[in-house]
């Protein structure tokens, strides 16, 4: 089957398979723990809001109610890091890996189990519209859970500043979902791959992200990680928003504490050539799997 | 014509041998495939599919290598032995989900899987969700699933499986409507009086090895080295010991008994010809009147004994 048929099939296959794969991820009780998790540091935002609300202190600018700390800073710019912090443990961190992990579990990996792959290899699919279309479900799912998520968290941390400071800091926002939308194109197709070839994913997902991303990453071969991808466009673009930050900070740096971070739009070129590099080793590990 | 082609195969997982040196040729119609379990006939059933490549030898299907054609997937129906469900669906989502990869358009695949299920009675329950199910509905989902894009090669491992008497029945009519239809099918299963029913074309496999394989009487003929049972029951019971007697003095009857509950002499010969011209010359001398004469021998059961399991005197 041609590239071009399969595009062909595109539009007929992909809304029904993306039906079937969004329910399955949706109705998953893993999801659901791993969303309570996520909505730990909402509630955090909340209980911090109304316990420091009346000790803020404001000032009218140009018809904008404008927060300021005690010590006269703006609080918009002491929340945004807050954001910023939490969400690279949650939202674009630790948690949306597991979740990442969870997501390619139940896409590729249950399909093994439940032994349907066993028909989509009777039936005249190919491999790489078997697992394309499943890993684009995953990226859509994701994106519009932790999109979702993201937009209220930063409205629950942000909100102590006021409209003001949520406008002030939109920029923010649109980062964050960028990264998370970028993280999920590259480490997707990564664990989609990971679960084609081995029968514990959740393991050897785990180590991956632990000993290559965690591991190699802050050495001088970062350049053969996704995180130094992801890294540099989250730097490049806190640069851009005149944020004081170091290469440093983002681990950007080699052993002689040159800063090695790569140029945005090389980076982001460079996680979709992985994306497409993993979802082709899938494909063909899912062609050549005997049952 | 829709030929199946085995050359030479053999199919190893790791050190243990799934099928070894099979060759094999299968034509339209229903074909059989009988052994034990563990004999090999999953195995074979997955060479074909294309579901593992053989480690030895060659097959295919229509001409072409069934690992890697997907046109070829298009002219295949195959019910698995497992369940293989996506649960939350129901059989009109399912049957319509495979149809669609067919190529068939959404309202075309409704149709289909609708009219599919249909003809296999499940018009009431076609809505409900596939977990809800009982075994031979969920049986039928999977040959609905298998059939409705009208294949011309079927492979059903065990079908009959958790059905009860009526869906057996039902299909059982189907395998035997569509082998009318010129459509070749392999069937598996472990009852062997419901492919003694659909088939006499049989191939008969054990420890990964085709022992044997085409019309189950003209294997039965061929086997001149195992002894052809004969059941003979006079008609006066006093008789029995008496006939074995005379019987056991010829020189072609190899063994024989008296079954006693049954009423019947169990008689063993290496020339069935020659058995059935002189013992009506023999009845006739002694005056004896028999109520049966029967072997039943060359029924399915007995050859799978036979073959597979290596019983010659029961």
């Amino acid at each position: 089957m041609e590239l071009r048929n399969i595009a062909e099939r595109f539009p007929k296959l992909f809304p029904m398979i993306f039906r079937d794969c969004s329910f399955r991820l949706i109705t998953n009780k893993l999801l659901w723990v791993l969303v309570a998790i996520l909505m730990l540091p909402c509630v955090l935002g909340l209980v911090v809001y109304y316990e420091f609300a009346d000790d803020r202190l404001s000032e009218n600018v140009d018809g904008d109610t404008v927060y300021y700390t005690d010590d006269g800073s703006l609080l918009h710019e002491n929340l945004r890091e807050m954001f910023l912090d939490l969400s690279q443990f949650f939202g674009m961190g630790f948690i949306a890996l597991l979740l990442g992990i969870m997501f390619s579990s139940e896409l590729i990996s249950e399909e093994y189990n439940n032994k349907t792959m066993q028909l989509f290899r009777t039936s005249p699919i190919h491999p790489l519209e078997i697992l394309t279309y499943r890993y684009l479900s995953g990226i859509i799912t994701g994106i519009i859970l932790l999109g979702l998520y993201s937009t209220i968290f930063y409205i629950i941390v942000m909100m102590g500043s006021g409209i003001h400071g949520i406008m002030e800091e939109l920029w923010l926002l649109v980062l964050v979902i960028k990264i998370i939308l970028l993280s999920w194109i590259g480490f997707l197709s990564i664990f989609c791959a990971i679960n084609v070839y081995f029968e514990r994913p959740y393991l050897i997902c785990f180590i991956y992200w632990l000993l290559w991303e965690q591991i190699v990453s802050v050495q001088n071969y970062q350049q053969l990680t996704l995180s130094h991808y992801i890294n540099s466009i989250t730097y490049d673009a806190l640069i851009d928003m005149k944020w004081n930050v170091n290469a440093s900070d983002y681990g950007l740096v080699n052993s002689n504490n040159d800063t090695i971070a790569t140029d945005p739009l090389l980076a982001t070129l460079v996680i979709i050539f992985i994306a497409l590099l993993f979802l082709f080793i899938g494909s063909r590990g899912i062609a050549a799997k005997q049952f | 014509m829709n030929a199946i082609i085995f050359n030479e195969v053999t199919k190893n997982y790791g050190k243990v041998q799934g099928i070894s040196n099979v060759t094999l040729t299968i034509d339209s119609g229903v074909t059989g495939i009988l052994g034990p379990n563990g004999a090999g006939k999953s195995t074979t059933m997955k060479v074909l599919l294309g579901l593992v490549r053989p480690s030895i030898g060659s097959v295919t299907v229509n001409g072409v290598n069934p690992f890697d054609d997907l046109e070829l997937r298009r002219k295949i129906g195959f019910v698995p032995e497992y369940d293989c469900f996506y649960e939350h669906m129901s059989a009109i989502d399912y049957v319509s989900y495979f149809l669609m990869i067919h190529d068939y358009d959404r309202d075309e695949s409704i149709q289909m899987a609708k009219d599919s299920l249909i003809e296999l009675g499940m018009q009431d329950s076609m809505h409900r969700k596939i977990r809800t199910y009982s075994r031979g509905m969920r049986q039928k989902a999977k040959v609905a699933r298998a059939t409705a894009f009208n294949p011309q090669i079927l492979v059903l491992d065990e079908p009959f499986q958790g059905a009860d008497p009526t869906t057996r029945h039902l299909l059982m009519q189907k395998i035997k409507a569509w082998s009318d239809e010129g459509k070749t099918i392999l069937i598996s299963s472990h009852i062997l009086h419901d492919v003694e029913n659909l088939t006499d074309n049989i191939i008969l496999i054990n420890n990964g090895r085709v022992i044997a394989s085409g019309d189950r009487h003209e294997i039965r003929k061929l086997m001149s080295n195992i002894p052809i049972q004969i059941k003979v029951a006079p008609v006066d019971s006093n008789k029995m010991r008496p006939l074995l007697k005379r019987m056991i003095d010829e020189s072609w009857i190899t063994a024989g008994r008296v079954i006693e509950d049954e009423g019947e002499i169990l008689l063993e010969t290496n020339e069935s010809n020659k058995f059935y011209t002189e013992l009506p010359q023999i009845l006739e001398k002694e005056k004896i009147i028999v109520k049966k004469i029967v072997s039943e021998d060359d029924s399915l059961d007995s050859l799978y004994s036979k073959l597979v399991e290596g019983k010659q005197w029961n």
